[in-house]
C-alpha cells in the first residue's frame, strides 16, 4: 500500500483535534507509517504547503473570510477532505449564537476597534467546500478517527456512527441520569461513539458529537420541562454545540 | 464429561461456524452496464468449489476483507456448478469495495441462504418470470435452471423491462432467447434514447398483451423495483392468479443471513430464512412487506 | 427432580465451594442499581437485587465481540478467545433463565450460533427467589417459575433455602459441597407452598397475554402507535436492556494501512434509524412509530407464531429504563381496553 500524502490543518478552534491525533502516541507512529504527512504546521515547521493532497484533515469552524480561503485552497488541492471535531462538522461552540448580528457582537466586544476584524458568522466545513467525510466530537475520539484513516486507507468510506450516547451508556450500566431526573442529559439525543464517558462520570451529555439521526427534540424539552427544568436553561443546554441547535432551528422552521 | 462437551462445542466454533466465509476467487468481471457488473467467482478450496450448489432464488453473503459483508442474490443456475455469477449494483460499501477488484481478486463467501423458488411446485407447471431493472438478477438463475431442465416445466416465459436498451441487463444473453421456439423471451424499454433498440418500446405491463396465460397453470415470478410490485401484481391478480402463485424476491437489510440479526425481519418473518421469496399472500399479510 | 435444602447461613460456603466451577459473578449494587459482576469477595454479592441494568444476557451475547480474525495469508479465522472461560453466574431471577430459554430458542436452532451455544455450556447457572416490585409482570408472562435452564434454583424458605437441582453440573455442584445439604421435610414444602401463593399476590401489574397476537393483529393501524411515535426517544434503552433482544449488528474493523482487521458483532436495537435500511439507500421502517410498532408487534405477536410464546418475559427492565416512561403493560392494556389501576 502506497503512503498517501497527508495534510492536517486547523481553521477557527481550540486545535483540540489536532492535539487527539498526536496524542495517539505509540499508534502516532503507525499512522505516520501509513501516512505521508506533508502539511502539518502544529506538529512541524517542515511543510510543503503547495503539494496536492490525497487527504486533507481540517479542524475548526469558519469563521473569517482568511478560514474561507484557507479552506478552499485546502479542497482545490485535496482528493479527500475529512473534517475532524464538531466545529469543523457543526460549525462547534462559536455557531452557538449564530443568529445574532455579527457586527454588533464586534462592536459589543471590541468596541469601534471591532468593526476593522475580519469576522463572519461560525460555519461548518460543509457550509462552504464538499466535504468527504465527517468525524465529530469535541474532541474527536481517537478510536474513531483511527477507524476512519484505516477505512479510508482500505479504500472505504468508514460507517457513520448511529448509535445514541443512550445506548452506549446503557451497555456500561452507567446509572440513567434521565430516569434518575437530576439532570438535562442529552444522550438520547447525541451520537455515540464517546462511551458515554460523561454520564459515566455522572455527567450529563452536553452534545458535543451533535445530534442522532431522527432526534427527537420535542420529546426531550418535553420531559426536561416535565422534571422541572425551565424553557431557557433548555434552549441554552441545547445550543452550546451547535448541532442541536442546528436541529431545533429546523423544528422551528417546520413549525412555521 | 463437562470436558468433553466444551471441547466439541469449541470446535464448533471453528469447523461448523454458520458464520464462517470462505475465500473464492474472481475469476471474470464483466462490464454489463455502468455500475451493473457481472462478477464470476469460484471457491478457492476445490473441495468447497466442486460441492457447493443452491436453489435458485438463493443469495450469498459476501465478504470484502476489512470492508464488511452483504448480501447478494445468485443470478447462476445450479445446473451451471463449478463457478457462482452475481449481478452487483453498485450502491453500497461493500459493493463499491468489489467494484475496486480486478480478475484473480480473492473475496469470501457464505451461504447459500434463503428458500429459494420452491422447485418442486414449479416442475410440471407454466413458468412466467416476470422481471424489472435489477430483479432480473435472481431471476435469471431461475431461467437458466428452467431451460436446463426443459423436460421438467411446461410453457417457460420471461418478461423483462429495463429503463433503456442501455441499462438493460445481461441484454445478449436475453436477445438471443427471443427467437427460440421452447420459451417465449418478451424484452420492452421505457424508452430508446439511442434509437438501436429494435424490440418493444413501452412499459413492462404491455408485454402482458402480447400473449395468453392459463393462471391455473401457472406461477408467477415477480421481482423488480416497488413499481414492478405495483402494476404487476395487479395485473396478475387481474388475469386470475391466486395470491400463493404469485412469487416474489424481496430485498432487506441482512447481516447474518442465518435469522439471529433481527435486520431484516418483516412481521414474524425474516427475509433471510423464510424468504427472500415470498407468496404474494405472505406479503400483503405481513405489515410493511411491499 | 432432585431438591434439597441449604442453610441460608451456610450460603457464603457454598459459594466458595463453586468458585472451583469458574469465576463467580453474581449482583452488585452501585448507587441503588445493580449489575452483575464478578466478586471480589463475597460480602459484594446482593441477592436480594430487585432487577440488574443490564441482564445476564451480556455474558452470551456481549455487548461487542470479536467473530473472526483475518488475515491475508489464513483469511478469516474464528476467534475463540474468552468463549472457554467458565463463569458461575449466582442469584438469577426466573424471569432472566426464561429469557435464556428463550434466546436458546434463536441461536441453538435452525442454524446453531457456536459463540453463544458454547457460553451457555460454559456459564453454570444459579437462579434465586425473588419478590415482585412495582415493574414486574412475570407472572403475566409466565415467567415467574423456571422449570429449566438453570444449574441450580435456591428457593427461600425462611431459615434455608431450597435448592432444585437442575443438571448433572448442578448435582456435581451439590456433591461437591458434601453436608451443607440436607433432605427436604415436610413442613419445608408446606412453607413452600404457602410463599408461593402469598408471591403470587404481591404482584402490582397484570396483563393478559391470551390471544395477544389477535389483539395486535387488529390494532396495527390504531392511534396509539403514532402517539408512541411521537414520544419514542429512539434511544434504544429499552433493547439494551431487554433480556430477550438479540438484534446485533456487524462490521470490519481495518487494522491501520492493511486488509487485515476484526469482524465484530454489536449489540443493535431496532429503534435505531438505520436498523432496515438497505444499501440502496430504502428504509423500511423510516419513522420511529414504524419502529417501536414493530419492536412490540415482534415480541407480542411475532414471536408467538416463530417460537409459540411471546419473547417478553416481564421484568420490567424496560419500564424502568424508558425516559420518558413508555410502559409496555400500559400499551398493551390500552390496545386490549383494559385499564389497569397501577400501568398508567
Amino acid at each position: 500500500m502506497s503512503r498517501p500524502n497527508v495534510g492536517i490543518f486547523g481553521l477557527t478552534g481550540c486545535a483540540g483535534d489536532q492535539l487527539v491525533i498526536l496524542n495517539c502516541e505509540d499508534r502516532f507512529l503507525h499512522i505516520i507509517a501509513a501516512l505521508n504527512i506533508r502539511d502539518f504546521a502544529m506538529a512541524s515547521s517542515d511543510n510543503d504547503s503547495a503539494c496536492d493532497l490525497d487527504l486533507a484533515i481540517v479542524e475548526g469552524a469558519v469563521l473569517s473570510r482568511r478560514d474561507e480561503e484557507q479552506l478552499e485552497r485546502i479542497r482545490a488541492r485535496s482528493r479527500i477532505l475529512v473534517a475532524i471535531g464538531t466545529c469543523a462538522v457543526w460549525g462547534g461552540i462559536a455557531a452557538m449564537d449564530g443568529d445574532t448580528d455579527r457586527s454588533q457582537l464586534v462592536r459589543d466586544i471590541y468596541g469601534e476597534c471591532g468593526e476593522q476584524f475580519d469576522t463572519t458568522p461560525a460555519r461548518a466545513l460543509h457550509e462552504i467546500v464538499g466535504v468527504d467525510l465527517n468525524i465529530s466530537g469535541c474532541p474527536i475520539e481517537e478510536e474513531e478517527f483511527l477507524s476512519g484513516i484505516s477505512n479510508l486507507l482500505n479504500g472505504d468510506l468508514p460507517i457513520a456512527p448511529t448509535t445514541p450516547v443512550c445506548a452506549e451508556c446503557k451497555m456500561r450500566e452507567y446509572n440513567c441520569l434521565l430516569t434518575e431526573r437530576v439532570d438535562m442529559c442529552l444522550g438520547p439525543l447525541t451520537l455515540g461513539g464517546c462511551n458515554a464517558r460523561c454520564p459515566g462520570l455522572s455527567i450529563g451529555c452536553v452534545g458535543c458529537r451533535g445530534p442522532v439521526d431522527d432526534a427527537n427534540l420535542e420529546s426531550v424539552t418535553a420531559l426536561f420541562m416535565e422534571n422541572g427544568f425551565g424553557r431557557e436553561d433548555i434552549a441554552r443546554k441545547l445550543r452550546t454545540f451547535a448541532g442541536l441547535r442546528v436541529v431545533a432551528h429546523t423544528l422551528s422552521e417546520d413549525e412555521s | 464429561m463437562h470436558q468433553q462437551t466444551e471441547t466439541t462445542l469449541h470446535r464448533s466454533v471453528v469447523r461448523e461456524n454458520p458464520y464462517q466465509p470462505h475465500m473464492a476467487r474472481i475469476v471474470r468481471v464483466y462490464n454489463m452496464v455502468a455500475d451493473n457488473y457481472l462478477f464470476t467467482l469460484r471457491f478457492v478450496d476445490e473441495q468447497i468449489a466442486g460441492t457447493f450448489t443452491h436453489r435458485p432464488g438463493q443469495f450469498i453473503m459476501l465478504s470484502l476483507p476489512g470492508t464488511g459483508e452483504a448480501p447478494i442474490s445468485i443470478s447462476s443456475s445450479p445446473s451451471r456448478p463449478g463457478v457462482l455469477e452475481l449481478c452487483v449494483r453498485r450502491v453500497g460499501r461493500v459493493t463499491n469495495a468489489l467494484y475496486r477488484c480486478r480478475t484473480n481478486d480473492l473475496v469470501a463467501i457464505r451461504g447459500p441462504y434463503g428458500n429459494g423458488f420452491p422447485m418442486e411446485e414449479l416442475m410440471g407447471k407454466n413458468v412466467l418470470l416476470v422481471a424489472g431493472g435489477l430483479g432480473i438478477a435472481p431471476l435469471r438463475s431461475l431461467l437458466w435452471y428452467a431451460i436446463d431442465n426443459r423436460g421438467r416445466f411446461e410453457n417457460i416465459t420471461v418478461m423483462y423491462g429495463a429503463r433503456t436498451p442501455q441499462d438493460m441487463l445481461f441484454r445478449d444473453e436475453l436477445v438471443s432467447l427471443v427467437g427460440r421456439t421452447d420459451l417465449t423471451c418478451l424484452l420492452t424499454v421505457d424508452e430508446d434514447p439511442g434509437g438501436d433498440w429494435k424490440g418493444h418500446i413501452g412499459l413492462l405491463p404491455q408485454l402482458f398483451d402480447y400473449l395468453a396465460i392459463r393462471p391455473e397453470r401457472t406461477c408467477a415470478a415477480v421481482c423488480g423495483p416497488p413499481v414492478v410490485y405495483r402494476f404487476i401484481l395487479k395485473r396478475l391478480l387481474d388475469l386470475g392468479f391466486t395470491k400463493d402463485r404469485i412469487l416474489m424476491s424481496l430485498e432487506r437489510r441482512m447481516r447474518c443471513g442465518v435469522g439471529k440479526c433481527g435486520h431484516c425481519s418483516v412481521g414474524y418473518k425474516y427475509t433471510c430464512i423464510h424468504g427472500p421469496i415470498f407468496t404474494y399472500w405472505d406479503a400483503i399479510n405481513l405489515p410493511e412487506m411491499i | 427432580m432432585k431438591i434439597l435444602k441449604l442453610e441460608k447461613g451456610k450460603l457464603d460456603l457454598f459459594a466458595s465451594v463453586v468458585q472451583q466451577f469458574g469465576e463467580v459473578h453474581a449482583p452488585t449494587e452501585h448507587e441503588g442499581k445493580f449489575s452483575f459482576k464478578r466478586l471480589n469477595s463475597w460480602s459484594e454479592a446482593r441477592l436480594d437485587y430487585n432487577r440488574t441494568v443490564l441482564p445476564p444476557r451480556k455474558y452470551f451475547l456481549p455487548p461487542r465481540e470479536t467473530l473472526f480474525k483475518y488475515r491475508e495469508a489464513t483469511g478469516y479465522v474464528p476467534a475463540t478467545e474468552d468463549l472457554e472461560k467458565r463463569v458461575v453466574l449466582f442469584g438469577v431471577h426466573a424471569c432472566d433463565i426464561h429469557a435464556l430459554n428463550i434466546l436458546d430458542e434463536v441461536f441453538g436452532k435452525g442454524y446453531l450460533d457456536p459463540y453463544y451455544l458454547t457460553r451457555r455450556k460454559n456459564i453454570t447457572i444459579i437462579g434465586i427467589d425473588c419478590t415482585p416490585d412495582e415493574h414486574c409482570f412475570c407472572r403475566s408472562m409466565r415467567a415467574d417459575f423456571a422449570e429449566t435452564g438453570f444449574d441450580l434454583f435456591l428457593k427461600d424458605i425462611g431459615d434455608h433455602y431450597l435448592t432444585f437441582v437442575g443438571t448433572a453440573r448442578g448435582d456435581d455442584m451439590v456433591i461437591a459441597t458434601g453436608p451443607l445439604f440436607s433432605e427436604v421435610t415436610h413442613s419445608d414444602i408446606v412453607e413452600y407452598k404457602r410463599r408461593s401463593s402469598q408471591k403470587c399476590d404481591t404482584f402490582k401489574l397484570d396483563l393478559e397475554i391470551r390471544d395477544l397476537p389477535e389483539i395486535f393483529e387488529l390494532e396495527y393501524q390504531a392511534d396509539i402507535w403514532e402517539e408512541l411515535g411521537e414520544k419514542c426517544l429512539s434511544c434504544g434503552n429499552c433493547s439494551m436492556v431487554c433480556p430477550t433482544c438479540y438484534c446485533y449488528d456487524v462490521a470490519d474493523e481495518v487494522k491501520l494501512g492493511s486488509h487485515d482487521g476484526d469482524r465484530v458483532r454489536l449489540w443493535d436495537s431496532c429503534l435505531f434509524a438505520t436498523h432496515a435500511l438497505v444499501a440502496g439507500g430504502e428504509n423500511f421502517r423510516k419513522t420511529r412509530s414504524s419502529r417501536i410498532k414493530f419492536r412490540f408487534y415482534h415480541k407480542q405477536r411475532g414471536f408467538v407464531a416463530e417460537y409459540g410464546r411471546p419473547s417478553c418475559v416481564g421484568c420490567g427492565r424496560c419500564i424502568e429504563a424508558c425516559p420518558v416512561g413508555i410502559n409496555i403493560v400500559g400499551v398493551i392494556n390500552r390496545l386490549r381496553g383494559v385499564e389497569h389501576a397501577s400501568t398508567d
